[in-house]
């Protein structure tokens, strides 16, 4: 991983910014919420103890099957009786259902005005009707019916059949008592149905007792008493609940804009209901403007809560929320939902009302948030934008600082490595005068070439030096040598002499071959560059090869016969020498050594290959530095400064030298400029 | 024999000076030693010898001999005066040319060889005392070799030649057209030389001729084998 990426990782830390100031927005969000709960439980107190004076309001008898009770829903608007619910102005989910012999019977109650109303929705795969023209107030009729059961606490005191003679309306059969006769002041509407049928029925209140129940007969046939769906299990029906227009009169008055109150009795049958928690003066236009990715934010970072649609008023007219329940057992009771939607927060208090030491019902308060979302959506929306431009910020400047560094280091490198490759003892490193790490880094570089560059400077006048200082003490050797052969000897002695003499011009060769390197190097300098064929010059010298190596085959080819370089031609050839005694000595005899002349671009490029032993890996960059010899016998006269040589001349006129292995064998590359056309 | 000739050798190594002493005396000259270049001049002051033999190298004095060689110059034009030396750069061999010196070797070269150069010295002095003789010349075109004196002309104009060019020049024109390798050019002037050495000497020579004639081309270099006198 390079340093700019691993700075960028590191700036990626500054998220925790935006990370503790959600942090503290949840917790202010919460403080928050919790002062409003505290609030709202003081107001929940007060109107708890307000409504204490209208015990009478409360059902408190004890009613031990509850189960069995119904809800009058209060109704918006008169509906129609024409067998839909669609008009009844209540979500679907107000139907109360029953198990019926072909599957659920669904029902309704409703309450407006001097009205009562039903509506129930019977599964039946097998309708049976009265039949046109039957006695439907006859005792002993079959057919599918509906009986609306009224009565008290203590008995049943009125039954109202509804029997089809065939869809549509139909009347009611008033069963008070022993007595059958039709009801004309009931209005009913049968509706048959994929399914089954639905009944819708008006029948003013005054027909009806306090407890209400209602139960669906399915019959299969005329001999089939019926199996009857009730919605009670007892033997009257439950107390009907309904809606206190005196409660709801008490705490009208306290209704505020986002503040929802509920008053429900023991059973959590809602009695009175006024404001709305989920509307505000506020205007959530705005709140709609500041986009989809701040609800995100919110439902990510703020505390979930219970699902706000929880809160709303059960559609069953029964309280059930647990905060609710808890409360209906005596304890005053909070929660909190949220939506998943806007991420509104909605707290709510739940408070029993107690009529002296008797629990009456419950008080509830419903409050939205309103306030606290926008509060929170402000800071939200300023530490989003804060944090982000600090993050990027960050980031940016990390970035551009880290890629300064990497670009410094790198530059440092590629000067150190460029340096190094092209021999340099004095160079000029980047950030040399920098004050920092780099700078020391640059500077104990530049010192490390420095002293390479000695060590190779040294290495490189070595041969030259050595080779000076021996041949005193050599010349000494011969002089004395060819001195002695004047002197009279035994054969003997004449023999070691000549031996000696042997080996005084082996290493006077040495010696030649050793400085030889610096006086190419001088040569170079002085030589004078001249333009010649390199085609022509190779080819005579190829040929001359054959000669001088007459267990090798040579052989010369070349893509140009034109090709013209400037420099010495002495120099040039002498490469090429060193480059043929290099591959003779790397050959075996008899093999084929070719010397490739080729233009490529603008490089004229010499390749000498021969068969033999491929160049170890360690030495390919070291093969062409002074004194060293990938040999591993140890033949004559061999220092490892040919290849120096070839390099000195190739790198002396503006060219490189390369070598590689090739498939069996070894070639060395050349290449050298070619000379820029003559001008005519 | 006449009295013998008197051959001063400069040599701040003993064993060297002795060893080249010896050799000369077994050629019958008289050899006077010096390590020093004070001692020398001084020598020098009373009289001089028929031949000098200076090292670059003396004593304290690293470029004493260049010095000596001025001074000796300056006072006898005609005295011939070897460099025989262990540093064998072309810079140095210019430079003991260029003050005046018949000759510039590297000790490299064998007794033999360096006692043939002596004679030959001494005969082309003695040849030039003598009036010119014909049957020792060799015409080549513009080229006049006389190998009697040692001297080359171009153009009837003298080219100065040190003895190894001299020869060099000689074994090249003798067979014009002949390729002469390095070994033949080594040989025939007498020393042992590397490539580079004869190199740097052919270019000498070309120079010195392209000094009188800037269109001196008659020698060509045969690449990888040597190189041959182009005749007109």
């Amino acid at each position: 991983m390079n340093l700019r990426r691993q700075l960028l990782l590191v700036s990626l830390l500054t998220l925790v910014l935006p990370w503790a100031g959600c942090q503290f927005i949840r917790e202010t969000e919460s403080a928050l919420r919790e002062g409003q709960q505290q609030m709202l439980s003081g107001t929940a107190l007060a109107i708890a103890d307000s409504l204490s004076q209208f015990p009478d309001e409360f059902s408190i008898q004890p009613t031990t099957d509850t189960s069995g009770q119904l809800y009058g829903h209060p109704l918006a608007s008169e509906p129609l009786i024409d067998g839909y619910f669609d008009d009844w102005s209540l979500p679907q989910e107000s139907l109360r259902s029953m198990r019926g012999v072909d599957g659920p019977v669904e029902f309704a109650i409703g309450l407006r005005g001097q009205h009562a109303y039903l509506y129930v929705d019977v599964r039946d795969d097998k309708l049976v009707y009265a039949g046109p023209g039957a006695n439907v107030v006859a005792a002993d009729i079959y057919s599918d019916r509906v009986m609306l059961i009224s009565g008290n606490e203590s008995q049943i005191t009125s039954v109202f059949d509804f029997v089809a003679e065939a869809p549509g309306s139909l009347v009611a059969i008033n069963r008070t008592g022993d007595q059958r006769f039709v009801e004309p002041r009931i209005s009913a509407h049968w509706e048959d149905t994929a399914s089954g049928y639905r009944l819708e029925a008006r029948v003013p209140q005054h027909l009806l007792d306090s407890h209400l129940g209602v139960v669906a007969s399915n019959t299969g046939d005329k001999d089939d008493p019926g199996i009857r769906s009730s919605s009670f299990s007892g033997r009257v029906p439950g107390r009907l609940a309904m809606t206190s227009p005196l409660l709801q009169s008490v705490i009208g008055p306290y209704a505020q804009p986002g503040l929802r109150l509920i008053i429900t009795d023991r059973a959590g049958w809602r009695l009175a209901q006024a404001g709305d928690a989920s509307r505000s003066s506020s205007d959530t236009q705005s709140n709609e403007m500041s986009s989809r990715w701040m609800l995100m934010a919110y439902s990510m970072l703020l505390e979930p809560g219970k699902e706000s649609l929880l809160a709303e008023p059960h559609p069953s007219g029964r309280e059930q929320q647990t905060y609710v329940a808890r409360a209906l057992n005596g304890e005053r009771e909070s929660s909190w939902f949220r939506s998943s939607s806007d991420g509104r927060a909605v707290v709510a208090v739940a408070q029993p009302i107690w009529s002296g030491t008797v629990q009456t019902g419950v008080v509830i308060l419903q409050q939205g948030t309103d306030a606290i979302l926008s509060l929170t959506n402000q800071a939200l929306t300023r530490l989003m934008n804060f944090t982000l431009i600090a993050t990027l910020a960050a980031a940016a400047v990390l970035l551009g600082y880290s890629s300064w560094l990497s670009l410094r280091i790198r530059r440092l490198s590629g000067a150190a490595e460029n340096a190094l490759d092209q021999d340099k003892v004095q160079v000029e490193l980047p950030s040399a005068l920098a004050n920092d790490e780099i700078g020391d880094l640059s500077r104990s570089f530049a010192n490390v070439l420095r002293q390479l560059g000695e060590y190779n400077q040294y290495l490189r006048s070595l041969a030259a030096r050595l080779s000076h200082e021996m041949r005193t003490p050599l010349t000494i050797v011969t002089s004395s040598l060819e001195n002695l052969e004047h002197e009279a000897l035994t054969d003997e002695a004449a023999k070691y002499t000549a031996r000696a003499k042997d080996g005084a011009v082996r290493l006077q060769k040495i010696l030649n071959a050793m400085s030889e390197a610096s006086k190419v190097e001088e040569l170079m300098e002085h030589a004078e560059s001249e333009r010649f064929n390199l085609h022509d010059a190779l080819t005579s010298t190829v040929a001359a090869y054959g000669d001088a190596y007459r267990d090798r085959y040579f052989s010369f080819d070349s893509n140009s016969a034109n090709i013209e370089i400037e420099g010495a031609p002495e120099l040039v050839i002498q490469m090429l020498d060193k480059l043929a005694e290099n591959a003779v000595e790397f050959s075996e005899p008899d093999d084929s050594i070719s010397i490739r002349l080729s233009l490529i671009a603008a490089d004229a490029v010499i390749t000498v290959s021969n068969p033999g032993p491929p160049l170890p890996d360690r030495m390919r960059t070291q093969l062409f530095d002074s004194l060293v010899s990938v040999r591993d016998t140890n033949r004559d006269k061999h220092l490892g400064l040919g290849l120096f040589i070839a390099r000195l001349i190739a790198e002396g006129h503006q060219g490189s030298i390369s070598a590689d292995n090739i498939d069996g064998g070894v070639v060395f590359e050349v290449r050298l400029p070619v000379a820029r056309p003559r001008q005519s | 024999m006449a009295m013998s000739k008197r051959i001063a050798i400069v040599e701040d190594e003993a064993a060297i000076r002795e060893n080249y002493a010896a050799a000369f005396r077994r050629e019958g000259y008289s050899v006077d030693l010096y390590d020093a270049r004070k001692p020398a001049m001084d020598a020098f002051d009373v009289r001089l010898p028929d031949l000098v033999v200076i090292d670059v190298n003396l004593k304290d004095d690293v470029e004493g001999g260049f010095d000596l060689c001025r001074d000796l110059r300056s006072r006898a034009s005609e005295l011939p005066i070897i460099f025989l030396t262990a540093r064998d750069s072309e810079f140095d061999a210019v430079s003991g040319l260029r003050l005046g010196a018949d000759d510039y070797l590297t000790k490299d070269i064998s007794l033999p060889h360096l006692m043939a150069r002596v004679a030959a010295l001494f005969r082309r002095l003695d040849a030039m005392q003598k009036p010119q003789g014909e049957e020792n010349r060799i015409t080549r075109g513009d080229l006049e070799l006389d190998i009697e004196r040692m001297t080359v002309r171009w153009q009837d104009n003298a080219v100065g030649l040190t003895l190894t060019e001299f020869w060099m020049v000689h074994a090249l024109a003798r067979y014009p057209g002949h390729v002469k390798n390095r070994q033949q050019l080594m040989d025939a002037a007498q020393a042992v030389l590397d490539d580079n050495t004869i190199t740097s000497h052919v270019k000498r020579i070309r120079r010195k001729f392209v000094a009188i004639d800037p269109d001196f081309a008659a020698i060509e270099t045969v690449y990888g084998m040597g190189y041959r006198w182009l005749s007109d």
